[in-house]
């Protein structure tokens, strides 16, 4: 068990720059996700970790010691690969026996390691498939078996690498269930790599989100998803994703609706803007609530053009005032295609951000960003 | 060797499935011819091979067949007529071309792995730098190689030898060796180093045995290229060293009577080690060990 410290960590392969100036500094047990689209650099930080890439700049600490020079195997540190990397020549139990016989984890009797591969591969429900040879697992139990190799060992960090994302969605989410409910895992300081928004945010203490190679916002799962530091952050968590609209100031509201200003929006009280300031607005779509029928209370009215029904919910595509807007509801309150339907948004789900064309920053209150940094 | 024999035909992918169209006929037809065409050196050697000394310039097919060329080969009558040993000469072969294959493997399979794994300025000019000692005729070096030979005492010794057939079997093995090793995630070995490995031991531990299929096949070859290497030893080798492809020829004779039913003999003999060779690694050849290693 140890911190993990990364001082402006620099990497590049040839010309391509995979991570730039990354400084995270990573608790004592903590469960750490970096979250980010593939190519943010998540792997490669992982790596860093890890010691298997060489940086070109800044220092890599676990606990106190400074480790940037250390070789991987005396780091101490235990990886889960995304492409499992289980040694194909060797059979589960072997697979698994492997970091507890190279002497670096520990010494062990022949018991001890007879024990603990036990332990983890009943913790895993994998203890039938101790003779196997990896090319005869499926998928799933390959994952398992690599997470057994990791579980196996003293370690002072655990890396895993987007374990979860070669399974079918149903494995998954029984799969993130039962690694929120690992003791080991609880206990160890966890760096997670993942593109998925769910699963960072059920299992992360804290998230750090990544864009090309760089930290955009670090914070916990409720930071992050209530108080985005940019558009992307906002736009990467959600699904479907984040309504971005274009509006334009006027005296503590925010018109929206192109250049008609068909209908606003209180601005926050946060967000320092004078009339005639062009921002951008977003608007997540489970928080935008259907009202059935007209209501005084509803800010926004509009027409279904498209519902579609995904499940538990149904996606309405509603035209309000000339903007489609994406609205999640429940379906019970019986709109269809083509209803006129009234929709209210709390004013904590406002989020408003600078006004422009690529990534624009939230506007307000910053204190959220530089509190968890 | 002949490795369009190992091609699966139609009839094997198609087991039961027998098309009679005309353009299958006309198919099957051409590939019988050219198999009889590919084959017809090799049946003139074995006829050759059996023929006595009266009927070895005969091209008509009517012989009595005797196997006393093979034993005249191997006996001292045949040592006494070409004024070379041809066990010895075998003995030799086998020795400088196992050798030499042993070298490039030890040399050569780190050497692989090192350019597989790393990339630097200039690593692959290092590389084509190796292949070329292929592309570049042996003649055009043998002669300096003569004369440093002579000088610093390894004419005609197995070192030597084993030493210059390195420039046949040494890029070979790397070459093929290197696409081995590139296709083996470095995952495995990253994983290996993290288990607490040192860098040695995930090599040995992990990336050797996967490769173990790409072994087999590049010493196979570069034992094949070894063997039939004819100019090497014609020009830097005599008795002591001298392999089994220049005592082939001393069977055509110097001054003398030509033997063609013995230089026949002599060649079937000769082909046999290699043949043998992949015969016994044959199983090792089949890849797919590595299969299933990463995801499916």
């Amino acid at each position: 068990m140890a911190t993990v410290g990364l001082n402006g960590i620099s990497m590049s392969y040839g010309k391509t720059r995979a991570v730039h100036d990354l400084s995270v500094d990573i608790a004592d047990g903590e469960f750490f996700v970096i979250l980010g689209p593939s190519g943010a650099g998540k792997t490669t930080t992982l790596k860093s970790i890890a010691g298997l890439v060489d940086i070109d700049a800044g220092t890599v600490a676990i606990g106190s010691n400074d480790v940037t020079q250390v070789e991987p195997y005396h780091r101490n540190v235990a990886m889960a690969f995304e492409s499992y990397a289980l040694y194909p020549q060797k059979t589960v139990s072997e697979n698994l026996a492997s970091p507890l016989k190279s002497g670096r984890t520990g010494k062990y009797t022949d018991a001890q390691r007879a024990e603990r591969i036990d332990q983890v591969t009943t913790t895993l429900g994998i203890n039938a498939l101790l003779n196997r040879f990896p090319r005869e697992l499926s998928n799933g139990q390959r994952q398992r078996v690599a997470l057994g190799r990791v579980l196996v060992r003293p370690a002072d960090v655990y890396l895993l690498d987007e374990p979860l994302s070669h399974l079918d969605a149903k494995l998954r989410a029984a799969m993130r269930a039962e690694l929120k409910q690992l003791g080991a895992m609880s206990k160890t300081t966890t760096v997670y790599v993942t593109h998925d928004y769910q699963e960072a945010l059920a299992l992360g203490d804290r998230i750090a989100v990544l864009r090309e190679g760089s930290l955009v916002q670090i914070g916990t799962p409720e930071e992050i998803w209530r108080r985005p530091a940019d558009t992307f952050v906002a736009r990467a968590l959600g699904q479907p994703e984040i309504n971005i609209l274009d509006g334009v100031v006027d005296d503590g509201r925010v018109r929206l609706g192109g250049n008609s200003g068909a209908f606003d929006l209180p601005l926050p009280a946060d967000v320092r803007r004078s009339t005639g300031d062009r921002v951008r607005v977003g608007l997540r779509p489970c928080d935008i609530h259907v009202v059935a029928g007209d209501s005084t209370s509803a800010r926004l009215t509009g027409t279904v053009r498209l519902a579609e029904r995904l499940g538990r919910n149904v996606e309405l595509t509603v035209d309000v005032g000339g903007e489609q807007l994406i609205v999640l509801s429940s379906g019970r309150e019986g709109v269809d295609e083509g209803s006129r339907v009234s929709m209210t948004v709390a004013d904590k789900d406002v989020h408003v951000f600078g006004a422009g064309d690529g990534d624009t920053a939230r506007l307000g209150a910053e204190q959220s960003l530089e509190a968890a940094l | 060797m002949n490795l369009t024999k190992f091609r699966p035909t139609r009839s094997e992918l198609l087991p039961g499935q027998k098309r009679l169209s005309p353009g299958s006929v006309v198919a099957d037809v051409g590939l019988i011819g050219w198999f009889l065409f590919s084959l017809f050196p090799i049946a003139w050697m074995v006829i050759l091979a059996l023929k006595n000394a009266e009927e070895q310039t005969t091209t008509y097919f009517q012989f009595s067949p005797t196997w006393s060329n093979f034993a005249t080969v191997l006996s001292d009558k045949g040592t006494q007529m070409t004024s070379v040993d041809f066990k010895a000469a075998l003995l030799t072969s086998l020795l400088n071309c196992g050798g030499a294959v042993i070298v490039s493997l030890v040399i050569g399979i780190p050497a692989a792995y090192a350019a597989g794994r790393w990339k630097y300025k200039g690593s692959n000019d290092l590389m084509f730098q190796m292949l070329s000692f292929r592309f570049a005729p042996e003649l055009m070096v043998i002669v300096p190689l003569f004369v440093i030979y002579n000088q610093i005492g390894l004419f005609d010794t197995k070192v030597g030898m084993i030493w210059v057939l390195q420039l046949v079997t040494m890029p070979l093995v790397v070459w093929i060796l290197r696409s081995y090793f590139e296709d083996l995630p470095a995952d495995l070995e990253q994983a290996a180093l993290l288990d607490g490995y040192t860098r040695t031991r995930a090599f040995v531990m992990v990336a050797l045995p996967i490769v173990r299929p790409g072994i087999a096949a590049a010493a196979l070859l570069a034992f094949i290229f070894a063997w039939n290497n004819y100019v090497f030893p014609l020009i830097l080798a005599d008795s002591n060293a001298g392999t089994v492809t220049v005592a082939i020829t001393k069977f055509l004779g110097g001054g003398g009577q030509a033997y063609y039913n013995l230089t026949a003999a002599a060649a079937i003999i000769a082909a046999l080690p290699p043949l043998i060779l992949a015969l016994t690694i044959q199983r090792y050849l089949v890849r797919g060990l590595s299969f299933g290693a990463v995801k499916a």
